[in-house]
């Protein structure tokens, strides 16, 4: 840490050199956590340039319920219990019993580290609304990261039609572009939770950027990073490792990768350092039905179509195509190390 | 010895090429043409598939018509006479052919000859896949007895043709290519990820016109409609070799590389005729529809430039 400077803040945070100590961005996080959901938000707390509005939960890797009980004890956690945590939808946009990926993530989200149920209450609120209420309050500030299925962020879309022009950026973790999925050969996990939202998300015509796993799967953090973060004198240390340690046992079997994916902060990062990434833009469409259902599929715009298609007079969306991988570690490992 | 192969064809401009390069090439002996719709429907197919083995003097060459409608009997049939003229041929207004198509179907003369040469004869499909899925339909060990199934179709992790998910080929029949792929015969697929490497330029094209092969002569004149159609499709000035480059995957599979792995085709949605491969690589924790199906071979990359001189080189001998 020989290179950060720790000279700061009343609230007793540290800044990244090159970041002027202004909180310019405001945020709202839309998670399901998930380990790798804790190392995000844990990250954008640490950020110095955002400012987090609240999180939203949603179903994905727990229940939408098991969701807000982590998220209120992440903020406990941070020390940051004043952050409003809104509960989102329980089931996807067209309903049914959501599928939750507690075999990557533990029963509890949080790599069976059983902790003790969180002292605070979410808002009355529900996610839709708190993301319409911040949106309106701020117009063109306010930006989203979904780190889940986008049920609360369609809903959002759904409630208000100035949604979609007032949100200043939504940054989605989903889909997997010209590669394969990782719930089948057709999908990835995000958006498979609610490919519907998915759909109305992506064709809202709102300034997106999704980041899909043919994206992070190119980050890696390997057993000797996530040494790095658990010796370190971070103030998370100790919780990061704890929570890892599950989520790094499952990439073993699963892909044989010693270490771990991180999607979400990796989305995160496309979020504070979107330099670290190349983009595509082109109109992005959700199959909504039979065995490609949750297939995110990009109109790369190579071809003039003579005739009109799914995809004709869609709003572009960005599509993460390239990352510096190198440099998005190393930003990952400054923030979660940052004491 | 030659390999026996049936060219299951809807030509199409790309499609004659495609016969003549097989014509000219030693290593196959072409034991017949099957019809199918696509670039044309399944009787303009048939007149064009007689008229072209007319052109080459090939009258000997059985032509079986195939199906007029998909495997689910659908008619609604999308046609790219856009593409390859309203004739198929590059309207050149072509005499009717003198010949006429043999009795039997596409579908059962790919099983009769299948039973007459057990795993000898390959199919080359270059249109839709309604006339061989009929086959594995029909004839429960055809799967087996055929020797090899090579298909132009699909685009495996690339945008497609007929609009951003899908191939021309597989969007004409997608229940049919599902069926294929999933039949456990000997499949091996050359897909738009491949053939869109394989360009054929003006260049070339005046090399053809300049030459006096009989094949190379006839194929420039027709040429032109397909230019055209790339120049304000795509914005360049070539044609993409689709079926020349199919055949050439039966003819000399040493131009490409394949994967191999478990390839399925979504029948439904915004996204129907969707092909996706699953080569194994990654494991999935549950159930999914690719899990325990046959594989097939799916063309990964291509050595383009020799493609293109295989192809031309054939067809200025002729």
């Amino acid at each position: 840490m020989e290179n950060e400077m720790t000279v700061g803040a009343s609230n007793g945070e540290a800044f990244l050199p090159g970041f002027p100590f202004v909180k310019t961005e405001k945020l709202i996080i839309d998670t399901d956590p998930g380990i790798d959901d804790s190392m995000a938000i844990l990250m954008a707390f640490q950020a110095p340039e955002v400012e987090v509005l609240g999180l939203t939960t949603i179903f994905g890797n727990v229940t939408t319920e098991d969701a807000t009980r982590n998220a209120l004890l992440l903020c406990e956690i941070a020390e940051r219990p004043g952050v409003p945590v809104a509960e989102g939808s329980p089931e996807p946009l067209k309903g049914g019993k959501p599928r939750i990926a507690d075999f990557v993530h533990g029963p509890d989200g949080l790599g069976n580290t059983c902790l003790p149920p969180p002292k605070a209450k979410n808002i009355e609120k529900t996610a839709a609304e708190f993301l319409v209420d911040k949106v309106s309050e701020f117009p063109g500030e306010v930006s989203v990261l979904a780190l889940g299925p986008l049920t609360n962020v369609a809903m959002a879309i759904k409630r208000d039609s100035s949604f979609a022009t007032k949100v200043k950026k939504v940054v989605v973790l989903g889909g997997s572009f010209f590669a394969l999925g990782n719930v089948n050969p057709a999908a990835e996990a995000n958006i498979y939770g609610d490919p519907e939202a998915a759909d109305v998300v992506f064709t809202s015509g709102a300034n997106i950027v999704v980041v899909g796993i043919n994206i992070t799967t190119q980050v890696k953090l390997t057993d000797e990073d996530l040494l790095d973060i658990k010796q370190s004198k971070a103030k998370h240390a100790k919780f990061l490792g704890d929570i890892c340690s599950f989520y790094r046992n499952w990439h073993v079997k699963s892909d044989g990768v010693y270490g771990i994916f991180p999607h979400d902060p990796v989305s995160f990062v496309a979020f504070v350092r979107p330099d670290l990434f190349t983009y595509k833009t082109g109109v992005v469409r959700v199959e909504t039905q039979g065995i490609c259902t949750g297939h995110t599929l990009m109109d790369q715009g190579l071809k003039k179509w003579n005739s009109s298609n799914p995809w004709s007079d869609y709003s572009p969306v960005s599509v993460a195509w390239t990352v510096d991988a190198e440099g998005v570690v190393d930003y990952i490992k400054r923030l979660l190390m940052k004491y | 010895m030659a390999r026996k192969i049936i060219i299951d064809t809807d030509p199409g401009i790309d499609d004659a090429m495609a016969i003549f390069l097989a014509l000219q090439s030693p290593e196959v002996e072409v034991i017949g043409l099957t019809t199918i719709y696509g670039n044309v429907y399944t009787s303009l197919a048939t007149r064009n598939a007689l008229h072209l083995l007319e052109v080459a003097g090939r009258t000997d060459i059985p032509v079986a018509e195939g199906s007029h409608v998909t495997i689910t009997k659908g008619t609604k049939l999308r046609i790219a006479s856009f593409v390859h003229g309203a004739d198929g041929l590059g309207n050149q207004n072509f005499l009717p052919p003198s010949g006429k198509p043999i009795e039997l179907s596409a579908a059962a003369f790919m099983i009769e000859q299948a039973n007459q040469y057990p795993g000898e004869v390959t199919v080359v499909a270059l249109g839709p896949l309604t006339n061989v899925a009929l086959a594995i339909e029909e004839d429960p060990a055809f799967a087996e007895k055929i020797g090899q199934i090579v298909l132009l179709g699909g685009a495996f992790l690339v945008n497609g043709n007929v609009n951003p998910a899908a191939e021309a080929n597989i969007f004409g029949d997608p229940e049919a290519a599902d069926i294929v792929f999933t039949s456990g015969a000997d499949v091996v697929a050359v897909g738009l990820n491949v053939t869109h490497q394989v360009v054929l330029t003006e260049l070339d094209r005046a090399k053809l016109e300049q030459s006096n092969g009989k094949f190379a002569q006839y194929l420039s004149k027709i040429l032109d409609v397909y230019f055209a159609y790339h120049q304000e499709s795509y914005l360049m000035k070539g044609v993409y070799l689709h079926d020349p480059t199919a055949i050439l995957a039966a003819i000399d599979p040493s131009l490409m590389t394949f994967m191999e792995g478990v390839v399925r085709v979504q029948t439904s949605g915004i996204t129907r005729g969707l092909t996706i491969l699953y080569n194994r690589q990654k494991r999935f924790g549950e159930y999914t529809e690719w899990t325990d199906k046959p594989t097939s071979k799916v063309a990964v990359t291509v050595d383009a430039p020799a493609v293109v001189k295989l192809v031309m080189d054939r067809l200025m001998e002729s």
